[in-house]
């Protein structure tokens, strides 16, 4: 027998006899909120024997080669995403857990924005600027939730501040209808014209149904650093749900917990 | 035949933790999935001649039997498209079965070859609903002496006792913020494991919890499952077996996993799931550590203490068999 038909007489035995080794499960990330003033101390477990936890805190996606973790990991940066994954021999290593946690921005001292939906209140008027937040579920109290056209924050700082970017933190939860804002606008006050003007636009047009749920942060970054006390947001949410969706061509939510400026 | 030399098979892979470990058999079922399809294989049950009977919504054959071996002895049913809930009753020596139809919002009660002997509509007696649709029936429990107790679980999460002929008697549970309330109702079984207190247990699947009510229906206690979105409860000597749907960290995810109780309702193993760990009495988060399974949606517990785990939504797969390792 040659030998490329003993490979393949190998080949076949072997994927016939042993198929697929089976997958790990993500670690558990536990956090209260993914908002935090000054540093934040984040867990990881995973209560299986054989097993270990990698974790990258450098956007990378992690792979067995990557620091094992053994201690709550100490955030202090202004945003640290935290990738992690199980490992464990005769096992394919878990698909990737992910959470990106984001420090205090400049202090907020009142907020006014377009009342939630009665389902999905929050938890008062303050929400957005609680630092409460980051869990990916609906029913979660920390989210406003929205359906319909339009939606405005208004913000007021102590006093004329520099911004140079605004965060806007939100969910998307497609099984759920909830996406991102299609259509984000961002305005500060110009005291001389006595005027809001508008100072960054971005659109986001939800094109594919995604699957799961999760916090996605929305970072606008200002093309020019303005000095302002009171800033505007106005969002737009998604008005007909895409192709392939059970809800298509209806309406979808946005949802939101937090807002921060830089 | 190709020679296959045993050192070329993989170890069959072992679950669970403590007294509760299992070997994995996920080919148990021989049945040809071109006659004999599933979609969700919703839940199943052994008949005193120790057959494993198994209900899915796929109306070519809603109620399929098996032998323990997992060889298919026959099939019935083809009125079910919503088949969720399967109990079996033994009434005066003569075994019934109750199925709940979700898409039907009945309760039907059959013989063991599928003649229906009785059929529950929307329980308008109650006074909280105005139509069938409102009512999508999940789970029944019967009690010895014949009383019918129905879980609402994908309606309005309501408990409705009606006595052995099917006679409302009273209804309890429903939505709410108090204790006694329920979320996702979708399970519901006698618990007589203590002779001198016996109970109902019922899944309050969103809440990730069981809860305790009397036979009346006053509520005692809830038994937190946190992470676990449990499905119904199943007692089979002095240990309750639940499928666990999905992890609470990995929604829709098909993270999966089985959970036993001892008699003291403490975790002891979780089977493809996080070894159950306790801080000052206090159970932590449940979750799935490995995908074995995809969506489990019900236990059953052969005489031979065999578990047999039929999945949701779960690429149509037949029930997974699990064998204890002693």
């Amino acid at each position: 027998m040659n030998r490329l038909a003993t490979s393949l007489l190998l080949f076949f035995i072997v994927t016939t006899c042993y198929g697929q080794p089976v997958q790990l499960a993500p670690p558990l990330l536990k956090y209260q909120s993914v908002f935090f003033r000054d540093t934040a101390a984040v867990e990881l477990s995973f209560a299986q024997q054989g097993t270990s936890i990698h974790y990258t805190l450098n956007n990378q996606l992690p792979t067995e080669k990557d620091k094992i973790y053994t201690r709550p990991i100490r955030v202090d940066n202004l945003i640290t995403t935290v990738k992690a994954i199980t490992a464990g021999e005769g096992f394919l290593s878990s698909e990737v857990v992910a959470a990106t946690f984001i420090k205090d921005g400049l202090k907020i001292i009142s907020i006014q924005q377009t009342a939630a939906n009665e389902r999905f209140p929050g938890n008062g008027n303050n929400t957005l600027i609680d630092n409460e937040g980051g869990v990916a579920d609906l029913n979660a109290k920390t989210w406003f939730g929205y359906q319909q056209d339009s939606v405005e924050i208004n913000m007021l700082l102590e006093d004329r501040q520099k911004i140079s970017s605004v965060l806007i933190h939100c969910l998307q939860d497609n099984g759920g209808w909830i996406f991102l804002p299609e259509h984000i606008q961002v305005f500060y006050f110009e005291e001389a014209k006595k005027s809001f003007q508008l100072v960054a636009e971005q659109w986001n047009p939800s094109k594919e149904i995604i699957t799961g749920a999760s916090c996605v942060p929305i970072i606008i970054t200002l093309p020019k650093k303005i000095m302002a006390r009171k800033i505007k947001i106005v969002l737009r949410g998604i008005q007909s749900l895409p192709e392939g969706h059970p809800g298509k061509g209806k309406p979808g939510w946005l949802f939101i917990d937090e807002i921060k400026l830089y | 035949m190709l020679y296959q030399p045993s050192f070329l098979f993989k170890e069959e892979p072992l679950l669970g933790h403590n007294n509760k470990r299992y070997k994995l058999n996920t080919h148990w079922s021989q049945a040809d999935v071109a006659k004999n399809p599933v979609n969700d294989c919703h839940e199943m049950v052994q008949d005193s001649k120790g057959r494993i009977i198994l209900l899915t919504n796929e109306t070519k054959n809603n109620v399929i039997i098996y032998d323990k071996s997992g060889k298919l002895l026959t099939t019935w049913g083809s009125e079910y498209p919503g088949a969720h809930g399967l109990t079996l009753f033994n009434e005066n020596g003569t075994e019934v079965l109750f199925i709940c139809d979700n898409s039907r919002h009945q309760v039907i009660k059959t013989t063991m070859d599928g003649r229906v002997l009785m059929v529950l509509d929307y329980p308008k007696e109650t006074g909280e609903y105005t139509k069938a649709e409102e009512y999508v029936p999940t789970e029944t429990a019967i009690t010895a002496n014949g009383d019918i107790y129905v879980a609402d679980g994908y309606g309005k999460d309501f408990i409705i006792h009606y006595d052995a002929s099917g006679r409302y008697i009273n209804h309890f549970g429903g939505r709410g913020n108090e204790p006694k309330h329920l979320l996702n109702a979708h399970g519901v079984c006698v618990d007589n494991r203590d002779k001198n207190k016996p109970c109902l247990l019922v899944t309050s699947r969103q809440q990730n919890a069981f809860k305790r009510y009397t036979f009346t229906g006053e509520y005692i206690d809830t038994i937190a499952l946190p992470g676990a979105w449990v499905c119904r409860p199943v007692i089979k000597g002095d240990y309750l077996y639940a499928a666990v749907l999905q992890s609470n960290s990995n929604l829709w995810k098909q993270s999966g996993f089985v959970t036993i109780l001892d008699q003291q309702y403490k975790v002891i193993s979780n089977l493809g799931g996080s070894e159950p760990q306790y801080a000052d009495g206090k159970l932590q988060e449940l979750y799935q550590t490995i995908k074995y399974f995809q969506y489990p949606h019900d236990v059953c517990v052969d005489d031979e203490e065999n578990l047999y785990i039929a999945q949701w939504n779960s690429g149509k797969v037949y029930p997974y068999k699990l064998s204890p390792v002693v």
